[in-house]
Formats: structure tokens, sequence, C-alpha cells
């Protein structure tokens, strides 16, 4: 299984909207690196690979929900659980082979025929499992699933500038009132208050 | 499973003050599903018990960073433990589906013996084997023995894991790994 790569220049005082971008963009990258040939049955990692790569997309897609606009979210989610899905039904049968050709190799002969009995449905699962994939793939390039989730990145990352372009300027704000009213240090208003002529009547 | 809301999430502060509120929630979910996914008979819990802890590893894959070393050791422990529920879910799912077959092949072999008696008062002894399926049976119940033996050992082996987790105090060391980093907004 192919580890999930390290999301770099993450730390704890990153803002969540500017983590929630980085995430995403890294998890969605791994997904479409693993669409390779995930249609190929005789190599079964493949699909592993992309089907774990979904379920990491997917977790960082709810993890930083309130990152992203809701109407934009909603609908990619529920697309990622769709290939997700659609990955399953083919990893499934995928893996009860496996199991199954690693026992067929050491018992009776006497018992060959009913593991095969059993191997058949699984190979045919295989089979259906590929095409929904397949169907699935295609739904995900034509419904621009790559470009839908890039304009997730995009409007998170606008949300944490924002939100950063905002703070500096309440800080100059802040820097500004203290100018005005002195530093705040203890003394230094009351100096000035004492510098200015008394007010007379 | 449907995941449980995290509340006071806010994508303006840190990451780290976002992440402990996550981390707790799912942190907490696995271990809604004790005692009960302890007891081999209950499958759902198992089942819910394996997506709860799923959902944490995936959460400490982005964000151990942000509580020091032992973040990360719990996300290997977390991913033992889904792996070993995992392939316990396996057996679950296959098991089933083997008895399902045994039970289909049998019936048609009934229709089709009941066939070769013609219009017979009894059954011919003889016809027990000759059914379609006959040397189908063997092969099948290996596997659903296999599956059965197989789910057990694993199951002793997430008892043990389990185990080891409270031995570990794994959910209070996180806990305290969640608390030691002040939150920095």
């Amino acid at each position: 299984m192919a580890r999930a790569r390290d999301v770099e220049g993450l730390d704890p005082h990153t803002p969540f909207a500017r983590a929630a971008a980085r995430a995403v963009s890294v998890r969605a990258e791994e997904l479409f690196e693993h669409s390779a040939d995930v249609l190929d049955t005789q190599d079964i990692e493949r699909v592993h690979d992309m089907r774990v790569a979904t379920r990491r997309l997917r977790a960082v897609l709810e993890i930083f929900a309130p990152c992203f606009p809701a109407d934009q979210h909603r609908p990619v989610l529920k697309d990622v659980k769709r290939l997700a899905d659609a990955l399953g039904a083919r990893r499934d049968p995928d893996v009860q082979l496996e199991a199954l050709d690693r026992l067929a190799a050491v018992v009776r002969k006497v018992e060959g025929p009913g593991l095969e009995a059993f191997a058949a449905r699984l190979r045919a699962e295989q089979e259906a499992g590929n095409e929904t994939l397949a169907a699935a793939l295609q739904e995900a390039r034509t419904g621009a699933l790559a470009e839908r989730l890039r304009a997730l990145v995009a409007a998170a990352q606008r949300s944490a500038d924002e939100a950063e372009a905002q703070a500096d300027e309440d800080a100059t704000a802040l820097d500004g009132d203290r100018a005005d009213t002195g530093t705040g240090k203890p003394g230094d208003g009351d100096i000035r208050v004492a510098d200015e002529e008394p007010v007379t009547a | 499973m449907k995941a449980r809301k995290v509340k006071g999430l806010d994508s303006d502060t840190p990451l780290a003050d976002n992440a402990r509120r996550i981390v707790q929630t799912r942190l907490d979910e696995v271990y809604r599903f004790v005692p009960r996914a302890l007891d081999p008979a209950r499958v759902d819990e198992l089942h819910d018990m394996r997506i709860a802890a799923k959902r944490l590893r995936y959460v400490l894959e982005v964000t151990a960073h942000c509580f020091g070393p032992y973040a990360d050791t719990a996300r290997k422990r977390t991913k033992e433990l889904q792996d070993v529920i995992g392939e316990i879910h396996d057996c679950d799912v296959l098991a089933p589906r083997v008895d399902a077959l045994l039970s289909e092949l049998r019936s048609a072999d009934a229709q089709a013996i009941l066939q070769r008696a013609g219009g017979a008062d009894d059954l011919e002894p003889r016809l027990a084997t000759r059914g379609p399926n006959a040397t189908r049976y063997r092969g099948l119940q290996a596997l659903a023995a296999w599956l059965q033996a197989r789910r057990a050992l694993l199951h002793d082996r997430f008892l043990e894991l389990w185990s080891r987790w409270g031995r570990d105090a794994v959910k209070a060391r996180l806990e305290y790994a969640l608390e030691e980093h002040p939150a920095v907004s």
C-alpha cells in the first residue's frame, strides 16, 4: 500500500483554511497519480492504492469541510465517495480471489472443484466491478472532478488570504490606535497628558 | 456509521486548535463501541469500530505533527487496530457467502435428484451422490471451516491488541499529547 505523502508546509499555527488547501491539493494529486492502469486486473495493487488514495482524499474533505464553500464541497465529496464505492466493487473480489488462490494452492485435489465454484462467482464480480469502475472513472473525467477539486483548493486559499489580510489590517489599525493614545506602556500616555498645556477656563 | 459532527471548528483559526477537537471526537468514537465490539458475536459493532479507527487514523495522518511524537505513535497503533478489524470484516463478509453458495448448490442438487427419480414412490439411495454439484461440497465446507477458524484467530489478535491499548494507555497518552500542546490562537 502506498504511504501517504507528507503535506508540506503545515505547522500547528497554519490557519485551518490554508491547511485545508494544502492537504486537499496533495491528496487529490495522489488520487490521480494512482489512477493509471487501474483497470488492469493482473495488477490488483493499483486498485488498492487508488482506493486508499480516495479514502485519504475523502478524509481531508471531511476534516476540513468548514473551509470550503458548501455548495461546491458537497457535490465533490459525493463524487469522491462514488468513486471510492466503485473502487470497492473491484477491490473486494480482488482480495477474495487472492485469498482463495492461496488456499487453492495448498488444498487436496478433492477440494478443488468447490473452491473453483466460488472463484468463478468472484471472477464474475471482479469483471462487473471493473465495468463499474470504468464507468466511475469516465464520470469523474466528464464531471471534471480534478478541476472542481482545484477550485475547492483555490477557494480555501482565497479564504485564508482574506483572513490574513484582515488580520494584518486589524493589527495595523491597532498599532495606529496605540500611536494615537500612546503605546499602552505604563506612564507613556500619562507623560504626554502631563506635557500638554493645562486647560484653562 | 455516520461520523459525529465536530463542534466549534473555525477556518480562520490555527490548524492545531481545530485538529485537537477533531482528534478528540474521533478518539471518543473509537471507544464508543467498547465493550460491545469485544464480544465476537457483535459483528456490526466491530465493523463500526473499524470505521471509527479509520477516521481517527486519517485525521492523525495530517495533524499528528501538531501534537508531538506520541500522536504519530497513536496513528500507528490505530492503523494496526484498523488492519486487524479489517481482516475480521473480510471473513465476516465471505463466510455467509460461502454458506449461501453451499445452500444454493444443495437445493439445485435436490431438484436434480428429484427429477432423476422420475415418478418413483421413493428415492434410490444411490442417487444421493449423483447431484451435479456433489463434488463441490468438500471444498466449500473446507473454505467455510477455514474462514471460521481464521476469524476466531484474528478476533483473539484484536482482543490482544485492544488490551495492549489499555496497558499502554493509548487514549490517555494521546489526550495528554493533545492537551500538552496548548491552544496557539
